[in-house]
This record gives C-alpha cells, structure tokens and sequence, in this order.
C-alpha cells in the first residue's frame, strides 16, 4: 500500500484524496470496482452482514410490516353507467334528457376517463398483490440471513474466546520455556555452588567425590519416598509439586501467595524477601495462576525457578 | 462615515452563524465608523417571538436598536407555502407569501429602516432569505450591501431574490462557492468581494485543562456546533461507530453544543454540551481534527477558528463550500462515503502522517484571509469603491397581475440547475 509524500510547502488535497481513494480500492480488491453499480444495494445488505450492526428484533419488525393490504373497491365503467339507476322512471327520464345534457359539456370524455380510471385501477391491484408477493419472499430471505449471521455470531465469538485461550497457553509456555532457559546454566554450576535442597540425588556417589559437596542429598533423597532408581528430575519434581500443593493448601481463600509468604517471612526475613515474593507472585497471579493449574505435572523444575526468572524479565 | 448593521437577530448571547457574523462584523467596524445594529425582539429562530425589550441598548459598546415582530411563525404555512414554492410551478405571490411567513416579519424594522435612509452611508444587511434584508434592501437599494450568507439550498432559487441580489450596491460573500451560485442564480455582475468573517481566537488556550475537566485521556475528534440532522450529525453517528470498530485504537469523538438529536450511547463518543467560548477553544485546542459533518455551510465559523489553532479538518465533500475550502486553504480532507470518512480521519490523527501538515497550512490560510485586520480593509475598501462608483438601480417590484401569473420555476429545479462543485486554486 503505497505511503503518503506530502512536504508542508506543496500540500495538494484532491491528490491526497486520489490516494486515499486508491488506498481504498486496494484494500476492497479488483472485484469490487465492477459491482460499483451496485453500491447502494450492498451498503444496505452490509447492515445484516455486520453482526454487530445487526438488530436483534429485526425479524419481529419486518414480520410486522409485511401485511397483505384489502382489496380496494373499483368500479366498471361504460357508457351508461353515469346514467344508471335502480328506478325505472327516473333511467327513462335521463334517458331522454341525456343529449340536452350533451348540450352543457361532453359526459362521453368523462365516461372514457373514468372507465381508463378503472382499467389503472385493476392494475395498480395487480401491482400491489405482486409486491406483497415479493415482500413475503423478501421476508424469508432476511429470515434466513438473520438466523445465518447470528449463527456466525455466536461462532465467530467462540472463536474469539478459543484464540484468546490459545494465547495464553502460548504465553505460559514462552514463559516456561525462558524459565527453562535460566534453570540450564544453573544446574551446569551446581557443583561449584552449594545448593544442597537442588542436589540430585541418585547422582550421590558423583557429588560425593566433589569435594564440599553438602551431604544434605540424603536426606532429601529419603523424603522423596525412599526410592533409590528415581531419576532426579522425577524427584525433584515429585519434592517440587509437594511442596505447591503444600502452599496451595495453607492458602486461604481470598489470599494470594504473596500475602501467605509475606506473612511468614515477616518473622523469618527482612524487606528483601518480602520485595522478592511479591515480584514471583505478581509473575504468577497474572497469567501463571490457570496456566499453571494445567502445567502442573510439567515438571517442578520451571515452577521453582519460573518466579524467579519471570520477576527478573518484569 | 455611519454604518447600520442590519440583521434579524442580535445579541452577545445568540450564536447563531449569521448572528455571531454580524455582531464580529459591527463591533469591528465600529473601530473604524459609527456603527448602529437595527434588529428585532426575537430570540428564537423558529418562532420569532417578541423576547427581547424593543428600543436603544448597548451589546459590547455597540448600539443596538430594536424592533417587535408583528406575528410569531407559523409552523404549518410556512412549511406549506415552502413545499408550494420550492417544489412546484408557481406565482412570484407566493413568494412572498412564503417569505411573509418566514420572518421575523417586522415592518417597524423595515419603516425605520426606510426612514433613516438619509442618516447612514450604507446599510448592510445579513442574510438575505429573511423578511429584513428583502423589503430593507428594497427600501435602501442605493445604499444596500447584502452578506447573502447563502447555502446551496432551494431558497436562493425563488425568483423574488435575483432583482434584490442582483441590484444591491454590492455583495460580500462568504466563499467563492457562494459567489458563483448567486452570479449564476441572479445574473448579477456588480462590485462584489470574498469576505468571510474572523473569530476572537485566544492567545494561550489550554488544553489540558480541558482534558482534565472533562477526564479525557484519549485522542479525539471533535465536532462543534448544533447537534441535529440537519447538520450531518446523524451520518456522523453512524460512520463513527464504524469507525470506532475498524480502529480499535482510533479517536474518539467529542461533541459540543445543544443537542436536537439524540446522542447515541457509545464508549467513544462524549457530549460534553454547550460550552462558553473559552472552553470551546480549549476544546479545538486539545482535539486531533475537527469534523464538519454538514451538507449546507456558507461558511464554518468553526472550521476557521480550528484553522487558526493549527487543527486539520474533515469536512462533508458534499459540501461545495466546505469541500472548497478544504482544497484551497490546503488543510483540511473531505469524505464522501464511509471509507473516505475512514481513511481520512485515521490520517488526520495528530501522530498520523497528515494531521500536522495540514494544521499548519490552515493556521497559514486564516492569518492570510480571515485575520482581523484582512477583513476589515476588505470592507473598508469596498465603502470605498461604493462611494467612488455610481449605484445601478434596482428592479421594481413586478405589478399585480404579473405578481399572480403562475409562472416562477420551483426553487429546488433552479438550484438544481445550477453549477456544482468546489471553486478550485488556478
């Protein structure tokens, strides 16, 4: 799409307006330029296109103004209906008097006027039952049309919700992945930083031979079930979701992680734990919170070191 | 030199276009000749009823002198008489019949008008479609000057205007648009000038005061002026909605002014109602771009003071005058179905490509040809030129029976016939 060249000194409106409107049919497509014609029909269908423009009363208003119309009287005329009379009398006496009558004004234009009168009359008749005819097709089809855009109303809006729920799956996942991504290095320096609650354990006899390594694997290997062959990421994960089910537990209704923590820390830690929680759980509370119900048996890996990660990205 | 104003109503407080027109006009005149307005007791432009307290008062240091209106309108005739001359063949009778109705029918106005012929150089009468300026020009034509405020509507078709227009001493009009409708419609060639009007533009309007009065945090559009249909506001409505859903992050619309239509409910659209002058500048002033919606402008007072604050404007291309004024003052887009009114408004944003080249070529186009001192030399020099220069006599009133021949084309045919379309650049 072509980028507007205006300079201040040589602003040419109706050449701003030729852009505009080529802008236009670019974004309509070729199509369109020969249904030009056509215009105004497609501007009115567009009002039932557009599920937001639609009416949601809009049947039950046309419905009301499709009626079939009463047939209106109409009269024959001939020669001598003017003339006629139920009494006999008085027909012959008009009768007689009719070319005295003839005298004063020509009544035989007025007959032909009249009877070409009734003649447009019955047609305009005709005319009318046809239209209404129409107007009840008309009616089916804005029926039909109706019921179709509200059916891809509702789709379109399932849709919606389907993509915004894809997203932050999405979302969750990029986070998890970065998580990921930090937890790596970490664990590559383990065995130069004491960390002994992150130690695998079956990997006991390697740690053993590095010289400082914490002896407290033990015991985290025997809280994990006393199972020897476990491989460490199941244990650690396994010690991982204990210990969120374990916090989801002491969580009261209507308190968040932060304000549980921040509460026990208070007698424990000083400012810097309490700023640092509050940043995990802010990590957590925005999108982690259902996405972490789903990824709960992910691995407790990023669920330990996602906060952390997350509220050093924020 | 004295001047008398003449003008169907007047007062600090009435702000109609012509009104406002002629009150800038009188006060600035009165700078350079002793100015008098003659005008009448009527408030309401529907009505004309007798509001104000007849007799000498002083508006802003200009005296003012008025005069009762005989009768009130009368709603029905007038759109009967309306429908009878516009619409079909008719007498030049009816004509006057139509503009007796119209009013404000005052002939105390016009008899002292009459009167005073003697006591004042020139007599300029605003708007010529009312009962005022047609029998005071007829009255005065040696000294008549008329500001036809005219709209490319049916009115200016009626065969009792084009002897009035076409013999005045001179016309001063209010775009070029407007100048060659009437040349076309009267056959007039005499002295005649582009004028227009000017505004009080603040020096220091204040945005954000605004903003923070009204809690306005988003970029907007505004429209300012009577909110009715007439007005193109019901179009406007209906574009911006749709606009408002192609851009999500787009303007939104703030409207000021009285509403006759109803404002629809919408989170982007904000009435905010009528506001005193410096509230509206403050308005323009925080505004992306103002939106003339109108079909019939002779000139927006509006699109001018948003000029002189540097704003863009969007105006309704099916506006002759407006879309002209667009072209020429080199600010301004025009739209003439919804994807222009789009398109055009999404570029005019103050961050958009647009919006602040054209603001600068509007603020450039009003201190050119709408500042104060412009305006008033272009009256002052036609006063001039009008003393200098013999006046042509007027035509005379057509007699009875010719009055009553039914053969006056219907206004609406007349215009219709007229040429179209804005006056471009050479």
């Amino acid at each position: 799409m072509g980028e507007f060249n205006v300079r201040s000194d040589s602003v040419d409106v109706d050449e701003i307006m030729r852009q505009i409107r080529a802008r236009i049919r670019e974004k309509r497509g070729a199509d369109y330029t020969e249904q030009e014609l056509q215009q105004l029909a497609q501007v009115k269908l567009e009002r039932f296109i557009d599920p937001k423009g639609i009416r949601s009363d809009l049947v039950q208003q046309f419905r009301r103004h499709v009626a079939t119309s009463p047939s209106l009287p109409n009269f024959a005329f001939g020669e001598d209906t003017l003339y006629e009379t139920h009494r006999g009398p008085v027909a012959a006496i008009r009768k007689l008097l009719r070319p005295i009558l003839k005298l004063f004004f020509n009544p035989d234009r007025l007959t032909a006027a009249l009877h070409i009168q009734s003649q447009v009359n019955e047609q305009a008749q005709e005319r009318l039952a046809r239209q209404e005819a129409r107007e009840a097709l008309t009616y089916e089809v804005i029926h039909n049309l109706t019921v179709e855009v509200t059916r891809l109303g509702i789709e379109t809006h399932n849709l919606k919700m389907r993509v915004e729920s894809l997203s932050s799956r999405l979302d969750f996942s990029e986070r998890r992945a970065r998580s990921m991504e930090g937890l790596t290095p970490a664990r590559s320096a383990q065995p130069q930083r004491p960390q002994p609650s992150r130690q695998p354990a079956p990997t006991a006899p390697a740690a053993a031979a590095v010289p400082g390594a914490p002896e407290s694997a033990g015991p985290l290997n025997a809280s994990s079930g006393g199972r020897p062959d476990a491989p460490a990421g199941s244990e650690d994960g396994g010690n991982g979701e204990r210990r969120r089910r374990r916090r989801r537990r002491r969580r009261r209704p209507g308190q968040t992680l932060a304000d549980r923590q921040a509460s026990e820390s208070s007698s424990q830690s000083g400012a810097d734990q309490d700023q640092s929680v509050d940043r995990a759980d802010d990590g957590w509370s925005d999108e982690g919170g259902d996405a972490a119900e789903t990824g709960d048996d992910r691995g407790g890996d990023s669920i330990d070191a996602g906060p952390s990660d997350d509220s050093s990205d924020q | 030199m004295k001047i008398a104003v003449v003008v169907q109503r007047y007062g600090a407080d009435i702000n109609g276009g012509a009104e406002l027109h002629a009150r800038y006009i009188a006060e600035h005149l009165s700078r350079h000749a002793e100015v008098e307005v003659l005008t009448t007791c009527a408030r309401d432009y529907v009505t004309w009823k007798n509001e104000l307290p007849p007799g000498e008062e002083r508006v802003n240091g200009v005296v003012v002198r008025r005069f009762p209106v005989a009768h009130p309108r009368d709603v029905g005739r007038f759109g009967r008489l309306s429908h009878v001359v516009f619409d079909t063949t008719h007498a030049i009778a009816d004509e006057e019949r139509w503009l007796e109705s119209e009013g404000p029918t005052s002939p105390a106005l016009v008899a002292h008008v009459r009167k005073s012929a003697d006591a004042f150089d020139f007599f300029i009468f605003f708007s010529y479609r009312y009962y005022h300026a047609w029998h005071g020009a007829r009255a005065v034509p040696g000294k008549a000057i008329i500001v036809p405020t005219a709209e490319r509507d049916a009115a200016i078709g009626l065969s009792i205007f084009a002897p009035v227009l076409a013999g005045v001493r001179a016309l001063m009009y209010n775009s070029l648009e407007e100048r060659a409708l009437i040349e076309h419609v009267t056959g007039r060639t005499g002295p005649g000038v582009v004028v227009g009007v000017g505004s009080e533009i603040p020096d220091r309007p204040d945005p954000r005061r605004l903003r923070k009065r009204f809690d306005l945090r988003r970029p907007f559009a505004i429209y300012v002026g009577r909110i009715d249909e007439n007005k193109g506001c019901a179009e406007l409505f209906s574009y911006f909605e749709r606009y408002a859903t192609m851009y999500p992050h787009g303007l939104d619309l703030v409207l000021v002014g009285t509403n006759v239509l109803p404002v629809p409910k919408h989170p982007r659209i904000r009435h905010l109602g009528f506001l005193p002058d410096a509230d509206k500048f403050d308005a323009l002033a925080a505004a992306d771009v103002l939106i003339m919606p109108s079909r019939y402008e002779s000139l927006s007072m509006v699109a001018l003071e948003a000029w002189a604050l540097g704003k863009p404007v969007l105006v309704n291309g099916q506006c002759d005058v407006l879309k002209g004024q667009a072209i020429r003052s080199r600010a301004g887009l025009y739209y003439e179905n919804f994807d222009e009114f789009a398109e055009a408004l999404y570029l005019l944003e103050a961050t958009g490509p647009l919006g602040g080249i054209l603001g600068q070529s509007g603020r450039a186009f009003y201190q050119a040809h709408y500042a104060w001192p412009v305006i008033e030399r272009k009256y002052l020099d036609m006063f001039e030129r009008l003393t200098r220069e013999p006046g042509t006599p007027m035509a005379p009133r057509p007699g009875w029976f010719a009055r009553r021949a039914r053969t006056a084309r219907p206004g609406a045919e007349v215009v219709a016939a007229a040429p179209s379309g804005a006056v471009r650049p050479r």
